[in-house]
């Protein structure tokens, strides 16, 4: 037979389990009860039936006929026995049928099955009793039945009826109860897991605000879910930003294409467009040829390629190579890299990363604006830093510029790829630099790392 | 697709699928000369698509080309061919195609190599093969920087000892640092003077501007499109004067030539 779900729970099974210890601790205080009442009993009887044996074996022969009749007749409850038999075992008076074998004369009182005869109805009965001898021969027996202790068995065994099959029967209920409540929560959450599994990342685990184990671990899995959807919509998000820096280019190329072929009359005009359909491919090219080498960076977790690199011939040759570049722009660029430091590093990445930095400077500086290469050194960390006096960085987009694709909103219309920081930031994850760019009155990007020793 | 219309423009013929295609009559265009004009390339390429695209292309400009589409099949044939350069796509079914190379170089197959690798610029056996002479390229590239390194290959500048080059009028001092054209002296920063040395040693060969900037500045990475043109404006400029005529011509899109005048 399959029993339901819910028996196999936890739940259910320590409520049977705590049920069954509290029925053994009720029988036991009852066993207990009963041991003692009946302890109690039967020394008063014994103490009474050998009282009254011993007064009426004291008598002289022809009164103890008496004296027993007496103490038979006066019994309301219809618990007393006695006998007196004959030397040769011969019933004379009483209502016990026969002296019972068992039974030790002139001992303690003691349990002894015997016949009551009463009104010519016999009756086997378990009492205890005691037997005396008697001086001219004979044997008197004085026995009582245990009706007190019958009754106090029957009380507890109603007792027990009436409570401990009611409160098992709670505690099950109580335990079906608890277990089918976990079970139900379980299956609610599974629901939803599901559906988060399924791609609705906006799905939340239930919480009733009840504070208790449960409610606790379900308010930390919607924590972790509200962290895990950013994640997915940040990362969702560049796709879109490849998407759409993607498009431009080549809805332009569609353009050019389009026009040549309806439009252009001689094979210069073709040309002229294809070029121009050229230089929107070449475009789209650059800005995948930039993601796959950020993410080649990223993933790049070889570190033999490092040799100590000389920072200051790195800083004096981005300079050599940009100063051109500033001065056709009409914006003053000064080098400054007296500290000579090295670190352990990728020479040509090294390069690259300063050189985005001048770079994105040059390019964000208006005309007779100001860039600054500098080469310093703080304690024993080499930084490279660049300084411009451009429009700078807002300090809530500080962070953001580092990210792919990102690009301050000002600077949306200008051309770029939008990857340049990205790049730089990867660079100095794998070397173990630090990036900082904050705004001042322009902006100042530092590139920070560890100087080699000597 | 878009490789597709560009070929179609430039007329290169509709199918190439034989493994052996012979010199096309199309007429030799920038930097090609009678040397590479009978130069024989040995493709090994698994992609036929892309194949066809650098055949096409390759043999418009005047080559022989010889095409593998496996590594083995590669092998063989830069053991026994007669192939002067060799273009290995590193990506190949089941091998990389830095192993090809590594047998050849080892049964004494000194052709030069250009690698076409998807990624690898942080990749140190790449850097290795760059430092022994050879030189690769990074997918996605033009075509024309393509061309433009096969031929620089095969026309490796001879190891003169000579410490004065010249280019018709242009005189370069090695030892003295000096340039002149003709009896004009020409007053030269650094890094436009090693520029020019290395157009120099390289006349009449298109040089991209990728090329120049891993040569001249010895950096590998993509700059940004201007800042070569910007350094190469400078150098025209004290190059070539008004009233001379111009001997640094820019290719439109693909780079730059220096040439003798006529």
């Amino acid at each position: 037979m399959r029993l339901p779900e819910f028996t196999r729970s936890t739940t259910f099974r320590w409520t049977l389990a705590v049920s069954g210890a509290f029925i053994l601790c009720i029988l036991l205080m009852f066993g207990f009860i009963l041991a003692e009442a009946y302890r109690n009993l039967t020394a008063d009887v014994d103490a009474l039936i050998s009282e009254v044996a011993n007064s009426i074996a004291s008598r002289e022969p022809e009164q103890r006929i008496l004296g027993l009749d007496y103490y038979l007749r006066a019994d309301p409850l219809r618990v007393k026995l006695g006998g007196l038999f004959a030397a040769d075992g011969r019933r004379i008076a009483g209502n016990i049928e026969t002296l019972p074998a068992s039974l030790r004369v002139d001992a303690s009182a003691q349990l002894v099955s015997l016949v009551k005869m009463n009104d010519g109805v016999r009756e086997q009965l378990a009492v205890r009793a005691v037997a005396r001898g008697l001086p001219e021969g004979g044997t008197l027996v004085i026995g009582r039945s245990d009706y007190e202790f019958t009754w106090i068995a029957h009380i507890v065994e109603r007792a027990l009826a009436v409570g401990l099959i009611p409160a098992l029967g709670l505690s099950l209920a109580v335990g079906v109860f608890l277990s089918l409540r976990a079970q139900r929560r379980i299956e609610e959450v599974n629901s939803k897991i599901q559906r988060i599994v399924a791609g609705e990342l906006r799905e939340r685990l239930p919480e009733r605000g009840t504070d208790d184990p449960f409610d606790k671990l379900a308010a930390l899995v919607n924590g972790m879910l509200g962290e895990i959807e950013v994640l997915v919509r940040r990362l969702a998000g560049v796709g879109d930003d490849i998407a759409h820096d993607l498009r431009t280019p080549l809805t332009r190329v569609r353009v050019s294409l389009e026009r040549a072929r309806q439009k252009a009359g001689n094979l210069d005009e073709l040309r002229t467009s294809v070029d121009q359909a050229l230089v929107g491919l070449d475009q789209s090219l650059a800005i995948i040829t930039a993601l796959l080498r950020i993410s080649e960076i990223e993933h790049s977790r070889r570190m033999d390629c490092f040799r100590n690199v000389a920072l200051g011939d790195l800083v004096r040759e981005v300079g050599d190579l940009y100063e051109p570049i500033a001065e056709d722009k009409n914006v003053d660029f000064a080098v400054r890299a007296e500290a000579d430091t090295t670190v352990h590093g990728d020479r040509d990445l090294l390069f690259e990363a300063i050189a985005n930095l001048v770079d994105n400077a040059v390019k964000f500086t208006p005309q007779g604006g100001r860039v600054e290469l500098s080469l310093l050194r703080k304690g024993n960390e080499a930084v490279v830093r660049v300084c411009d006096t451009g429009p700078g960085i807002p300090a809530d987009e500080s962070e953001l510029v580092t990210r792919r694709f990102y690009r301050s909103d000002k600077s949306r219309s200008d051309p770029g790829l939008g990857l340049g920081l990205s790049l730089v930031s990867a660079i100095a994850k794998l070397h173990g630099f630090s990036l900082k760019i904050s705004g001042g009155p322009g902006c100042v990007a530092e590139l920070a790392g560890l100087s080699a020793a000597a | 697709m878009m490789l597709e219309t560009v070929t179609a423009l430039t007329g290169a013929p509709a199918s190439l699928d034989q493994g052996e295609v012979h010199t096309s009559q199309t007429e030799p265009q920038a930097g090609s000369d009678e040397r590479t004009l009978m130069s024989r390339v040995l493709l090994i390429e698994d992609d036929a698509e892309t194949a066809r695209e650098i055949m096409a292309e390759l043999v418009d400009r005047g080559f022989e080309v010889d095409w593998a589409a496996t590594g083995i099949e590669g092998l063989d044939k830069a053991r026994t061919g007669e192939a002067d350069v060799m273009i290995v796509d590193r990506l190949l079914p089941g091998v990389d195609g830095l192993t090809i190379i590594e047998a050849a170089r080892q049964e004494r197959v000194s052709k030069p190599v250009l690698v076409l690798s998807a990624l690898g610029a942080v990749d140190d056996r790449i850097r290795g093969l760059r430092a022994g002479g050879d030189d690769y390229l990074t997918k996605p590239f033009a075509i024309q920087e393509l061309i433009a390194r096969i031929e620089a290959l095969l026309r490796r500048p001879s190891e003169n000892r000579d410490t004065v080059l010249r280019v018709g009028p242009l005189e370069l001092d090695l030892l003295s640092r000096t340039a002149k054209r003709g009896e004009r002296t020409i007053d030269l920063l650094p890094r436009e003077f090693r520029l020019l040395e290395y157009m120099m040693r390289r006349k009449d060969q298109m040089l991209t501007r990728a090329m120049l900037f891993e040569e001249v500045w010895n950096y590998k990475f993509v700059p940004r499109s201007n800042l070569v043109d910007v350094h190469m404006g400078r150098l025209r400029r004290k190059v070539d004067a008004p009233n001379e005529e111009p001997m640094i011509h820019s290719i439109r899109r693909e780079g730059f030539v220096l040439r003798a005048p006529a």
